[in-house]
Order: structure tokens, then C-alpha cells, then sequence
């Protein structure tokens, strides 16, 4: 039977685990691990092979479809682009669960981890096959649920269940954003179709919606008094659920709180996964970004904005996952820009900012893990209290180099010797230069170039404050388990040789995602109606500009080498609360005093609280006042019982005889 | 001499019908109101025309007619009048009595 | 012909006279006789109304009025007595109990 349809099993099988595991989990050892083991390596081997088949005739995708209700679809959709992020998924995911029997192994809900890691996959894998966007929103939600699950594993924490929170009402902010693009997407293609949709056409399935780009595009909304194409809003709101989901300004809060779960979950969602569904979607839906004028130009700013940001807050945290946040922040923010600098390159942009996606998830879910391990050894977080854990951990020690090295993109230009990050990054500063060239606008290159440095230093001064030296405090550890350093192994070798190996194949493969026999795109048409000028790629530049990450790299960590390792620089004084910039860095720019003590607590919560007081008394005012205004108009009236009996006869007599002038002069009226 | 008399005394006339009038204006104004509308309720009423009274004065006697009616129209309201006259006096006369035996 | 307006002229201002005085004197016993004056003038009127039309029931009818304005001028005086025995005054604007 032909690979191709069995892979509506991927996402299913991993659902069936979660099912089974939930309900069997606890009777089976630790945690009735094996089920979703099995079932994650069942669905590599067919992600795999259907990669492979794929690369072999890259022309023919693999649809399915079935009719759900009305005018949508269920259906799976397998190109170019999904099946490179099914096979990272998947295998990323195996090699995590494998370290998680070793490292989950002293917890007593590992059941209910297992189970939830399972159901996480699952809808992950369901967000890359869907071949429509209503079931990617779905998928989208669903990976937005169990993060929240996750994260707030340790629920008796009172830290976790809060971060947890925050997490689900971040991201819930983008997935609004997402919902009124899809909302107007639909919208417009009923009017185009005039509400009379044909058999076999569903809407919202994507080679719908890219044949109407053009027609979309002519339609227009009046915002503010603006002119703004639907195509924009839409494209915008879609970019606004990525922001959500993938962490970028201002929507970022909640992933370095979310390093409140286990490290496990941390390297599964945080740092291949869930994180990167979000630039999926931009890939995915590339097309209308290309249609849409300056909405690429907005995303490549808001990513090289984000990296610099996130990089310049995680050279001063000192807990070890922390930094590893604001690192998986300031990498996403890269791989904005890669999408975003389409705007010069065309569809190549999806493939440079796909092959930054993939090398990233190996080299950060290493990083994790080996923080993991570290932390699993040792027992605290904190930097400050490590050093010279290499002596008791090498295994560990080594990966941390390597994945350092990827991080940092140590390689030669113009060779294919480097590290993946090497290959990956450069490809997004260079283009970042042409984009630069082409637009005139230099601040994404100058912002990557400068977040390059800044990600070096953060990364090595890691690396030689918890690895080198003497240790700080007395720790005491060992190294971790098999279980544990062989997924280590295994992932620090791919991120090492992965770029090198790759590097062209992988480009030339997503980048022809749009044309084969599902939707047919010629992206530079649409690079007319989106108003943007596509360059050839020149591959011409500069000797200066190939080297300039290189430089900038080795420089941070020599920067790091001289003040960590060698300590030749006094660090205490530039540390100290004293230091402004430094209390500002640390204070993660008082982001948190901001939203949520201001914010949140005095201007929503109190504003509402002083508003319904305000309301109370006032209707209790109102009450009152016509009570009183009764009383007193009674208690005017009341004197006219005097008791005197002639006062009576004079009134009695004097309303007589105005009775009889009124009803006089009534009569003589009418 | 007397003009000063006149003029005094014509203060002390001034000035006592004054602080008479002043607690009773009240009830000067209601009753001037009432014989106003009344007065003229009837001058501008149409009264019918009357016919001749009989000239001779002792045509003019009409007691007996008065007593023609009470006795045969009117004799149950004359009776009834009696009873109230007799409890009228019994009750008036022990009001007035009082307390003493 | 002494027209009838000047008749009931005459009665209205006798009515009002009576009525003035019922307003304004204090004393009890003024109050009664004022009543007296006041039913007075309602027999005019009653008279006046019998002579010009020609019949007599309005006298009949006046006569009966006067000896009934004699009872209750006879309960009157008595409760003025019951009053002063109670009070010790005849000043009818002290008698308030029903103030307010």
C-alpha cells in the first residue's frame, strides 16, 4: 500500500496514545510510557518515508478531503513544507519522550505527563496536515490547550498554575486576532462566490483561497479613514495569532514564565514545536502575505525588533532557562524577519525561514535538555551558584558546546564547514543586506547583525559561567542516566552536521512549495498586487558582509571568554543594583509592573470596582432623594389642618366660589 | 386748634379700622369673593316674568293656605318635625345639665 | 314692581354678613348667632322665590326651615356648654385637637 494514504495515521496514531495512556497509564511502568513512544516512532517512519517520496517527485503532493458540514472540509494536505515540519516534529518528539522516562522517572503523575505530551503531538501534527484554515485554527487551540496543561504540570505550585494562565490568555489574545482574520477571510470569499458555492469547492481550504487572492485584494475597508486592502487586515490579523503563539513584541510575556514546567516540556513546546507554529502559519498562507503591500514589511520588523529585544534581556538573567527563553524568543524573531524579507526574495524567504526553523528546533531543544540534565543532577537553576559542572558532567558538557556553537553560527563562509545555525543564520542576515539594498531600509540587517552579537555573548557566558571554572557553591551531582545522554547525543550530531549536509537540497525543496498539483502559484505575479520589488538573488555581496556574523559572533565570545572565564573584567560593579541600565535589563524593561500592576490591577480591576460603587451609590442617592422629596411635600401640606373650625368654613367657601368662577369661565371658553 | 383735633382723631379712626380689618382680611376677602359670585350668578340669570299680586290687603292673607298645605301635602314632614323638636328638647336639656343630679 | 334681584340681592348680603362673621370671631356663641343669620337669609330667599311664582309650598317650606334652625340652635348652645364645662373657654381657636 502506498505511504501516502496511511498519513492520515500520523496525527491519529498519537491521539490514540494519549487516549490509552490517560486511561491505562498508571498500571503500566513509569507511566505507561511505551504506548506514546511507539506511537511517535510509527508516525517518524511514515514522515519520513513520505518525505522521501516527495523529494523524489516533488510535484506531487498528497490531499485528502472529506466533507464535514456545509461548505468545509476535513482533510489532510502533505507538500513540501509540511512534510520537512511532520519529520522534525515527530522526531524531536521521540527523542524528547525517550529523555523524559529518565528524567520524569522520580515524579508520581508521569501517567498524566505522558498522556498530555501525547495529545500535544497529536494536535501539532493535526496543525501541520490541515489542509484548510478552520482546522488549523482548531489544531492551533487544541496545541494552546495542552501547552496550558503543561505548563501547569506541577499544579500545586501556586507559580505554575499563574504562569499557566498567563500563557493560555496570551496566546488567547493572538488566537482572537487569528479568528477575525478567518472570520473576514470567509466573509469575502461568500460575496465572491456570491453565496453560491459549487460541489466539490470548500471554502477556507487553502488552493480556494489563493486562486481569489487577486479578488480579495481588490476588495477594500475604510479603517480610521485609511484605505486598507482586505488582504492587509487579513494577513495582519493572521500575523497578530502568530505573535500570540510564537512569542513575538508585545505578545512575548508569557514564554519566560513558562519555564515554570518541566524542562522536558519546555525543550517539546517551547522550543521546536508550539513556538514554531506560528511562523508555520505565515509559511503557510505566504501567498496572501505576498499579495498584501507592507504586510511583509511589518512582520520583518516586528521579527528583527524581537530579536534584538529578547537578546538584550537574556545577557542579564541568571536562572538557566530563562536565558534559554529570551534566546528561543530573540531566534523566533529571526525567522520572522526570514519570512518577512520575501518581501526582496519571493518564495525563497519561506525556505530560508523554514531551515532556520528546523536547524533551531535540534540545537534549542538540546539546549534544554542538557539544562535539564543539569538541573535534574544538581537541583537548582540558578547560574550564579554553578560552575565546573563539566568535571561532573561531560556527556552533558559536550552536547552544551555544540549546541552552543550551532547557536552562536560558528562556520566558514563561502565552505559548507559550519554548524547548522551557521547555515541557516547567515542566510537570514544576507538577505536581511539584500532586503537593505533593494528597500534602502537598514534597520532589520543592522538589528540581526547586532542580535547576532548579543545572542554569542548571552549564549557563551551560559556556557562558561555553569561549565567552567571552579564551582561557586557545593552542589554535588553525577552524570544523568543513558536514557537521558543518548537523545543528547544524537541531537548535539544534528545540529552540528544537519546545515552543512542540507543546506541547498532543503531550500530548493520548500521553496517550491506552492507550485505542484494542489495550488499552482506564480508568487512574483503576486508580488505586483502586494507592491513589493523582487530582486534576484545576486549572491554577489561584499566579502565584509559574508564574514560580518562570523566576526560578530567570535567577538561575543570573546567578550564572554574575558570576562566569565578569565574574569579579568570586574563584573560586580557593572552588575549592581545600582546600574540603571542594568536594573532596566533585569527588570525585563518592567514589563511586568506595567501589564499587570497597572494595567491590569489598577486601571481594569480597581477602575471596574470604583465604577460599580459609584453605580450603587447612585441609584441609592436617587431612592433616597425621592423619599425625602414625599416626605416633605407632606409635611408642607400637613399644615393646613389647623384644627380651627373657621378656618375650615373659610376654605370650604372660598373653593366654592372659585369652583363656580373656573367652571363660569370654562362654560363661556368652550 | 380743631384741625389738629380732626386730624387726630381722624388717625385714631384710620388706625383702629386698620388693626381691626388686619387679622380678618382673610375672611373680609373669601366673603366679599362669595357675595360677588353670587350677586352676579343671579343678576345675569333671566328670571321669569311675574304677574300682578292681588291688590287688596286682605286677598293678601295667605295663612290659610299655608295651613290647607301643611295639613294635607306636607303633613308627614309636620309630624316627623314634631318628633324632632320633642328629641331636640330632651337632649338639649340633658347636655345642659351636666354632671349634678 | 320691586324686581326679584333686589330680593335675592338682599339675602345674598345678609348671607355674607353671617359668613364673615362665622370666619372671623372667636367666641362660640357669636359663631351660633352668625349660623342664625346665615339660615335667616336662606328663608328669605325661599320666600322671595314662593311669592313670585305664586306658590306656596316655598313658604311651607320656610317654616319648616325656621323651626328647625330653633333645635339646632338649642344642640348647639348645649355642646357650646359641654365644651366650656370641659375646656373652661369658649374660644373656638384653642379647640384644635384635630391639628395635624
Amino acid at each position: 500500500m502506498a505511504v501516502e494514504n496511511l498519513a492520515f495515521l500520523i496525527p491519529l496514531l498519537p491521539a490514540l496514545a494519549f487516549v490509552l495512556t490517560f486511561f491505562f497509564g498508571k498500571k503500566l511502568p513509569s507511566g505507561g510510557a511505551i504506548i506514546p513512544i511507539a506511537a511517535i516512532a510509527t508516525s517518524f517512519v511514515l514522515s519520513l518515508l513520505i518525505t522521501l517520496r516527495l523529494l523524489a517527485n516533488p510535484g506531487e503532493v498528497v490531499t485528502q478531503s472529506y466533507n464535514w458540514f456545509a461548505m468545509f472540509n476535513i482533510g489532510i494536505l502533505v507538500d513540501p513544507l509540511a512534510a520537512v515540519m511532520l519529520t522534525m516534529v515527530t522526531f524531536v518528539s521521540l527523542l524528547i519522550h525517550i529523555y523524559s522516562l529518565g528524567y520524569m522517572s522520580h515524579d508520581k503523575a508521569q501517567s498524566r505527563y505522558f498522556a498530555e505530551t501525547a495529545f500535544f503531538t497529536a494536535s501539532m501534527l493535526g496543525l501541520i496536515l490541515s489542509d484548510n484554515i478552520l482546522q488549523l485554527f482548531v489544531c492551533w487551540e487544541l496545541v494552546g490547550v495542552c501547552s496550558y496543561l503543561l505548563i501547569g504540570f506541577w499544579f500545586h505550585k501556586p507559580s505554575a498554575a499563574t504562569a499557566a494562565k498567563k500563557a493560555f490568555l496570551t496566546t488567547r489574545i493572538g488566537d482572537v486576532m487569528f479568528l477575525a482574520g478567518i472570520v473576514i477571510l470567509f466573509s469575502d470569499l461568500f460575496k465572491i462566490f456570491n453565496g453560491a458555492v459549487p460541489d466539490g469547492v470548500y471554502i477556507l481550504r487553502f488552493d480556494t483561497i489563493f486562486v481569489h487572492i487577486p479578488e480579495i485584494a481588490a476588495i477594500n475597508a475604510n479603517i480610521f479613514g485609511m484605505e486598507v486592502s482586505h488582504i492587509t487586515l487579513i494577513t495582519l490579523l493572521f500575523f497578530g495569532g502568530a505573535v500570540g503563539k510564537s512569542g513575538q513584541f508585545p505578545l512575548h510575556v508569557w514564554l519566560p514564565d513558562a519555564m515554570e514546567g518541566p524542562t522536558t516540556v519546555s525543550a517539546l513546546i517551547h522550543a521546536a514545536t508550539m513556538v514554531t507554529a506560528g511562523v508555520y502559519l505565515v509559511a503557510r498562507t505566504f501567498p496572501m502575505f505576498m499579495a498584501a503591500p507592507s504586510s511583509l514589511m511589518i512582520v520583518a520588523y516586528l521579527g528583527a525588533f524581537t530579536a534584538i529585544f529578547a537578546a538584550t534581556m537574556g545577557i542579564v538573567m541568571n536562572d538557566l532557562k530563562r536565558v534559554l527563553a529570551y534566546s528561543t524568543i530573540s531566534q523566533l524573531g529571526y525567522m520572522m524577519l526570514g519570512l518577512g524579507v520575501g518581501a526582496t526574495i519571493g518564495a525563497e524567504a519561506v525556505g530560508i525561514s523554514l531551515f532556520h526553523l528546523v536547524n533551531h528546533a535540534f540545537f534549542k531543544a538540546l539546549l534544554f535538555l542538557c539544562a535539564g540534565s543539569v538541573i535534574h543532577a544538581v537541583g537548582t537553576h540558578d547560574m550564579r551558584q554553578l560552575g565546573g559542572v563539566a568535571k561532573v558532567m561531560p556527556i552533558t558538557a559536550a552536547t552544551m558546546l555544540a549546541a552552543s556553537l550551532a547557536l552562536a553560527g560558528i562556520g566558514i563562509p563561502g565552505t559548507s564547514i559550519g554548524t547548522s545555525g551557521f547555515f541557516s543564520k547567515d542566510a537570514i542576515i544576507e538577505n536581511a543586506y539584500l532586503f537593505g539594498e533593494t528597500t534602502g531600509s537598514w534597520i532589520p540587517y543592522a538589528l540581526s547583525i547586532a542580535a547576532a552579537l548579543l545572542t554569542s555573548l548571552y549564549i557563551f557566558r551560559l556556557l562558561f559561567m555553569t561549565f567552567y571554572g571552579k564551582p561557586r557553591t557545593d552542589y554535588g551531582g553525577h552524570e544523568s542516566p543513558a536514557s537521558m545522554t543518548v537523545p543528547l547525543s544524537i541531537l548535539a550530531l544534528l545540529a552540528l552536521f544537519f546545515g552543512g549536509l542540507t543546506s541547498k537540497t532543503f531550500n530548493t525543496f520548500v521553496s517550491d512549495t506552492f507550485v505542484n498539483n494542489f495550488v499552482n502559484m506564480d508568487i512574483s505575479a503576486l508580488a505586483s498586487l502586494g507592491g513589493y520589488q523582487l530582486a534576484e538573488h545576486a549572491g554577489h555581496e561584499p566579502m565584509l558582509i559574508l564574514w560580518m556574523p562570523l566576526i560578530v559572533a567570535v567577538a561575543g565570545f570573546l567578550i564572554a571568554f574575558l570576562v566569565y572565564g578569565l574574569k579579568i573584567v570586574n563584573m560586580d560593579r557593572l552588575v549592581s543594583r545600582n546600574n540603571p541600565i542594568y536594573k532596566l535589563l533585569y527588570n525585563r524593561y518592567y514589563q511586568n509592573s506595567i501589564f499587570t500592576n497597572f494595567f491590569s490591577v489598577k486601571v481594569i480591576y480597581e477602575g471596574f470596582a470604583f465604577a460599580g460603587r459609584a453605580i450603587d451609590r447612585g441609584f441609592d442617592w436617587i431612592v433616597s432623594w425621592f423619599a425625602d422629596l414625599i416626605l416633605e411635600t407632606g409635611e408642607s401640606l400637613r399644615q393646613f389642618q389647623t384644627g380651627a373650625v373657621q378656618n375650615y368654613a373659610t376654605v370650604v367657601i372660598a373653593g366654592v366660589s372659585l369652583l363656580v368662577i373656573l367652571i363660569t369661565v370654562v362654560m363661556e371658553v368652550l | 386748634m380743631l384741625n389738629k383735633t380732626i386730624s387726630f382723631s381722624l388717625m385714631q379712626i384710620i388706625t383702629s379700622v386698620y388693626g381691626y380689618l388686619k387679622p380678618r382680611i382673610l375672611g373680609m376677602l373669601v366673603a366679599l369673593l362669595f357675595l360677588a359670585v353670587i350677586l352676579v350668578a343671579v343678576a345675569s340669570t333671566g328670571w321669569p316674568s311675574l304677574d300682578q299680586l292681588p291688590q287688596n290687603l286682605e286677598d293678601q292673607s295667605n295663612i290659610e293656605g299655608i295651613g290647607v298645605l301643611i295639613f294635607t301635602d306636607f303633613v308627614v314632614p309636620f309630624e316627623i318635625l314634631s318628633i324632632v323638636l320633642l328629641s331636640t328638647l330632651m337632649g338639649a336639656i340633658y347636655m345642659a345639665k351636666g354632671d349634678d343630679n | 314692581m320691586i324686581p326679584i334681584v333686589a330680593y335675592l340681592a338682599l339675602s345674598a348680603v345678609i348671607f355674607s354678613i353671617g359668613l364673615y362673621g362665622l370666619m372671623t370671631q372667636r367666641s362660640g356663641i357669636r359663631i351660633l348667632m352668625c349660623v342664625e343669620l346665615m339660615l335667616n337669609a336662606a328663608n328669605l330667599n325661599l320666600v322671595a322665590f314662593s311669592s313670585y311664582n305664586g306658590d306656596l309650598t316655598g313658604q311651607v317650606f320656610a317654616l319648616f326651615s325656621i323651626a328647625l334652625a330653633a333645635c339646632e340652635a338649642a344642640i348647639g348652645f348645649a355642646i357650646l356648654m359641654s365644651i366650656y364645662r370641659m375646656k373652661d373657654t369658649i374660644n373656638l381657636d384653642t379647640i384644635n385637637i384635630l391639628r395635624w
